[in-house]
């Protein structure tokens, strides 16, 4: 649960929004959408607890240490970082008291889900924008956090990458894990996210997303 | 060139060789990781700085004790810590890029030193403190360097996965645990402790090479971290060994002979390393 009460947030002295309520349940799918510069990467960030609200406060039920995963929009990974994309997906099991043996079945298991065992151990500079962010998505899944937070997940992946992805969210949705995604791609939002946060400027809208994005739009929306 | 008896019989004829030859092979395996991680982490240049501004605390401690061992360490100690930790809590706390802030505060503290000796009125030999003698390795000295070293490489095993990450990823760690400024912490600190002990044995500046050169050379060599750690320490250790064996042979200063090997091994791998050395291809681009 993700529950924001008067909250502002941006630049200091530039809050991007007037004060803003709303309650996003446990268990919960929930798209957020809006204009380039409307503040929806800060807001994953303020919830993350990466960036501190203006005012106002949040509340969630879970610790903030741990149990909340964060796939942040632009990676500034150093692509010479001298590992292979095994070790940077097995980052993920941070903090897990899991055997030797499991943590190893487990790790297999992601590499095969995100279609990346043939590339276990390629050193992070040979592998592509969508490999790297298939890796980063490997290593969420890992770390089992109930509350997942996406930036643009979608970025970066091809077609076949973007399938997996939606499957994987299903996925986590099934399980009852609370996500929150920025996505751009409205089409796909109507067709796999049931829930809305549309942020603009004046305020923020929350509620179905078919109800919010209600004709199919014509063009993605910057 | 030598022969093989060589190689060996300075040390074991001569307890100072001995004792420059121990001391130095720590140093070299305890900067080693420390100078893989700076690369890593984009701060190749804070050694420089750092080991410039440990002056003003080496002055001070100069001032009141003379030139007494314990005094200029921690004086050293004293100066570099405060200065790094300034750096990195304005780092975290503005943003500030750390090289930009570690670049700002040095020139403040060496500025500091300089000032301290001229008011002082007394000459401390500055060349001494930059440079240092590796043959003046005495019992206490060789001590403390070995406690520093087994200090410093245990430490760096114990924050080695959380500075990874922090330095990788910094965003993730901050997600996942709290430990991302302990190790940053404690990295700083273990650079610090390095150079000051080192500063005694062969010259401040000169320590700054022992740890980075051998590290940048490594790069050319694995794409593997702990690969990398263990080929830096080893050419770390050769150039300690021939350094000092060129030193005693043709009467060089060691500092700078054991730099200048392994600024030559340095020079090797970017020839001919085997990981996008100059005849290797493809070239790939430097950024990204």
């Amino acid at each position: 649960m993700i529950r924001c009460q008067a909250l502002r947030w941006g630049a200091p002295g530039q809050p991007l929004t007037p004060p803003v309520n709303f309650e996003l349940s446990t268990g919960s799918l929930t798209a957020v959408i809006g204009a380039n510069g409307s503040g929806k990467s800060s807001l994953l960030k303020v919830i993350a607890g990466l960036q501190k609200p203006l005012t106002g406060k949040i509340f969630l039920d879970v610790s903030r240490k741990g149990s909340l995963s964060f796939l942040p929009q632009q990676q500034h990974l150093d692509r010479q970082f001298p590992i292979s994309l095994q070790e940077l997906v097995a980052a993920g099991f941070w903090g897990s008291k899991q055997s030797p043996d499991l943590r190893n079945q487990r790790l297999k298991t992601a590499l095969e889900d995100w279609c990346l065992s043939g590339l276990a151990h390629r050193p992070l500079m040979a592998l592509s924008g969508g490999e790297l962010q298939r890796a980063l998505l490997a290593r969420m899944s890992l770390a089992q956090a109930p509350l997942l937070l996406l930036d643009e997940p979608h970025a970066a992946l091809d077609e076949l990458g973007q399938a997996l992805l939606w499957k994987h969210i299903h996925a986590w949705h099934a399980k009852g894990r609370t996500l929150v995604v920025v996505c751009h791609d409205l089409a796909a939002v109507r067709q796999h996210i049931p829930h809305t946060l549309l942020i603009k400027s004046s305020g923020s809208v929350l509620g179905p997303s078919t109800e919010l994005i209600r004709q199919q739009p014509l063009t993605q929306v910057a | 060139m030598l022969s093989a008896p060589q190689l060996w019989q300075p040390f074991h004829e001569f307890v100072f060789m001995r004792r420059a030859l121990l001391g130095g092979l720590v140093l070299a395996c305890s900067t080693a990781p420390l100078g893989v991680f700076l690369i890593l982490r984009r701060m190749s240049l804070i050694g420089d700085a750092v080991a410039h501004g440990i002056l003003p605390g080496a002055a001070l401690g100069f001032w009141f004790a003379g030139l007494s061992l314990p005094a200029l360490t921690f004086g050293g100690l004293g100066a570099g810590l405060s200065m790094a930790g300034l750096a990195a809590w304005i780092t975290r706390r503005t943003g500030l890029r750390e090289d930009a802030s570690l670049a700002a505060i040095y020139p403040i503290s060496l500025a500091s030193g300089v000032l301290i000796l001229g008011i002082a009125g007394k000459r401390l030999d500055l060349l001494h403190l930059l440079f240092g003698s590796a043959l003046a390795v005495d019992g206490p000295t060789l001590t403390g360097m070995l406690w520093v070293s087994g200090f410093s490489m245990i430490a760096m095993a114990l924050i080695y996965k959380p500075l990874l990450l922090d330095t990788l990823d910094p965003l993730f760690l901050q997600t996942v645990s709290r430990l991302g400024p302990v190790a940053h912490g404690v990295f700083l600190t273990l650079v610090v402790l390095n150079l000051v002990i080192g500063f005694q044995a062969i010259g401040a500046l000169m320590v700054v090479g022992l740890m980075m050169l051998p590290a940048a050379a490594s790069r050319f060599w694995s794409h593997r971290l702990p690969v990398l750690i263990a080929i830096a320490s080893m050419l770390g250790c050769l150039s300690v060994w021939l350094g000092l064996l060129l030193s005693f042979f043709y009467s060089l200063p060691s500092g700078p002979a054991i730099v200048l090997v392994a600024g030559g091994f340095y020079l090797l791998s970017v020839v001919f390393g085997p990981v996008h050395g100059l005849l290797r291809r493809p070239i790939l681009p430097t950024s990204q």
